[in-house]
């Protein structure tokens, strides 16, 4: 069965956005005309994904896939700070949430240095902060930090 | 022509383009020889800087970007046996052994060359070939060019690392999400989920820097601790006369192999610099050094995927169908700065054209001499410790994903279609067809509408018209051309 668990997840999500898409409304005829529903081609897009999916979990069975290894703790740590880096941004500031994130990626993809990756970590949100505030005119959300610049 | 002439001389008359060029120029070198970056992620991270500036300049610097560093993938190619994009991974089958023989500066020198060469040739068709393309175009109405749309999404079969039926898989989920948003005729909003800033669409740039960047800072986690062994490069020389004399056929060759390669829609650099490599192979007279050094290897596959470039700019801009990764986000460059891709653009501001195909071909001279001059310098950056380099794109990501609209949804978009595309990946699915298929949704859905009111409502109508089937029957042939064929030898063995 292994073989048909990716097949299987692509399919439940394809019937899902049909389900969805049949919930969306219809256009009066007056207004859609000869042309199609809002809902037709996004249906139209999942039923040809369904039958290649199909395809794929012909091949899938015929021929497995060899197994995937699982990520090395380094891959998971990455993905549970983007987690952290949508808390501190919502609860802190993006900038800080920004360099909290760089330091433990820097320090948990191999860097023994820490003063290194906390200067990295430093540095580079802040050159980037001046570069689109000052240069590109770019305004940021306002958190702890952009609160005390802005004013 | 003369207008043409006078527009991409004019890049050499405004120094602050060409200070643009020369800087975009090392900083893609810069990019092509890190490996995992390349000029896909990079063009993604550099078009959040690109918003101020004119259009022109804006769409000249992310053209540069894309020839630098598909030129520079090979430095690192030949000296560490790591392709910096993976359009020179048919560069290391030769180049890595010639350099480890001690001859890499001679390597690098055939690469070098060749890939000018290669460049050049395939902007000199792109300027030719690209206005007569626009006038064909110009009569485009909606049958034409949905069923060019549906040629072009049925070319994903072969793009990317995956399988056809992943690439195709991967291509229909990304028209999916050219559907998220209000309904252009009658507004009904689909999958929204409540989500007012995704009224108008989701946006491209957060979900190519998710995409690409993201997904990459990601896979690139899977060798966080990987040490890459440099050989040592003596200087780089310009290949002998011996060496032109064995390699001008090839570079020739796949020269015009790449730039063909380059026009279909959805093929790219990687395609031609593997067939480039395989012809030069076929072609040879020594075909016994291929594996083992042989500059013929390094030359085709050089020429064929720098000629790729100049070519995928040719749907790209005519059409507004994008040939790869990179060119996609050169589509979107076009877009965000209000150039509408497709044949007007030839007949509304053609000069913008003539000035950005100009700047490619100043960024080939520059990239010759720096190539020849600073390789050494460029390939140490190659040895960047990923724990720095790595945590320094996260950071250019998300600013760059919030910069186009100063939204923190586009953030949590790159973000999310980060760690989608590198479960895409991990499973074998390339994430290039997805973002192709995002950006050709719209085009497909929208001339899917306007034909069928055009013929109030029969669809088959579509098949009447004699470019549309044309494009269908090309697409029909791509998809299921091989194993037609195979069933017809089958048919004929067993008769």
């Amino acid at each position: 069965m292994r073989p048909l668990i990716i097949p299987g997840i692509l399919a439940a999500f394809s019937v899902v956005i049909i389900y969805l898409a049949m919930q969306l409304k219809l256009s009066p005829p007056m207004i859609v005309g000869h042309s199609m529903q809002p809902r037709s081609f996004p249906i139209f897009l999942m039923v040809i994904n369904l039958i290649l999916i199909g395809i794929l979990a012909w091949e899938c069975w015929r021929a497995p896939p060899p197994a995937i290894e699982l990520e090395g703790i380094t891959t998971w740590v990455s993905i549970a700070t983007f987690a952290a880096f949508y808390f501190l941004t919502t609860h802190a500031d993006f900038f800080i949430a920004i360099a909290v994130v760089m330091f433990v990626l820097s320090t948990s993809w191999g860097e023994r240095r820490l003063h290194v990756a906390a200067l990295i970590s430093v540095t580079v949100p802040l050159t980037l902060f001046l570069l689109f505030d000052e240069v590109l005119k770019i305004r940021f959300p306002r958190g702890l930090i952009t609160n005390w610049y802005y004013g | 022509m003369l207008e043409a002439v006078s527009a991409m001389a004019s890049v050499m008359g405004d120094p602050y383009l060409l200070g643009l060029i020369t800087v975009t120029t090392v900083l893609g070198i810069i990019i092509g020889v890190l490996p995992g970056l390349g000029a896909t992620t990079g063009a993604a991270l550099l078009l959040p800087f690109t918003l101020t500036m004119d259009p022109v300049h804006a769409i000249a610097v992310l053209a540069t970007l894309y020839v630098s560093a598909t030129f520079a993938g090979s430095i690192t190619a030949i000296l560490i046996n790591t392709p910096g994009t993976s359009a020179a991974a048919a560069t290391t089958f030769d180049g890595f052994p010639l350099a480890q023989r001690g001859e890499a500066g001679r390597a690098l020198g055939v690469a070098v060359v060749s890939s000018t060469i290669g460049g050049i040739f395939s902007i000199l068709v792109l300027c030719l070939a690209a206005p007569m393309l626009a006038k064909v175009a110009y009569e485009f109405r909606p049958p034409e060019y949905f069923a060019l749309t549906i040629f072009g999404l049925s070319m994903l079969a072969s793009v990317g690392a995956g399988g056809a039926v992943k690439n195709l898989i991967g291509g229909i989920f990304g028209v999916w999400l050219a559907t998220i948003g209000a309904e252009r005729v009658t507004s009904i909003e689909r999958f929204m989920f409540g989500n007012y800033e995704l009224y108008e669409g989701l946006s491209f740039v957060p979900v190519m820097i998710g995409l690409f960047a993201i997904s990459e800072l990601l896979v690139q986690s899977k060798h966080a601790h990987r040490v890459a062994d440099m050989v040592t490069l003596k200087a780089v020389k310009l290949p002998s006369r011996e060496d032109y004399k064995r390699i001008w056929k090839t570079i020739a060759r796949s020269s015009g192999i790449g730039t063909f390669i380059g026009i279909l829609p959805a093929e790219g650099a990687t395609v031609a610099s593997m067939i480039g490599y395989s012809e030069a192979r076929r072609w040879s007279k020594k075909r016994e050094e291929f594996g083992k050094g042989s500059v013929e290897g390094i030359a085709g596959a050089e020429a064929a995927n720098n000629a790729a470039t100049g070519g995928a700019m040719v749907p790209t801009m005519v059409l507004g169908i994008p040939g790869s990764g990179t060119t996609a986000i050169i589509l979107v460059g076009l877009m965000v700065h209000g150039l509408r891709p497709g044949p007007y653009l030839f007949t509304e501001q053609v000069e913008s054209v003539y000035q950005i195909f100009g700047s490619m071909l100043v960024a080939n001279i520059i990239f010759l001499g720096m190539g020849l001059y600073a390789a050494k310098l460029f390939a140490r950056i190659s040895l960047i410790p990923t724990a720095i380099l790595w945590p320094i794109v996260f950071a250019l990501s998300v600013i760059g994903a919030y910069a186009l609209s100063a939204s923190l949804l586009d953030v949590w978009i790159a973000l999310i279609f980060g760690v989608v595309g590198f479960f895409a990946r991990r499973h074998g699915f390339s994430v290039a067809p997805i973002a192709v298929g995002l950006i050709l949704g719209h085009m497909v859905e929208v001339n899917l509408q306007n034909s069928l009111k055009m013929f109030d409502g029969a669809w088959w109508m579509i098949l009447t018209q004699p470019l549309a089937l044309l494009f269908l029957v090309l697409a029909f042939l791509g998809l299921f051309g091989s194993q037609i064929v195979k069933l017809i030898t089958r048919g004929g063995r067993a008769s």
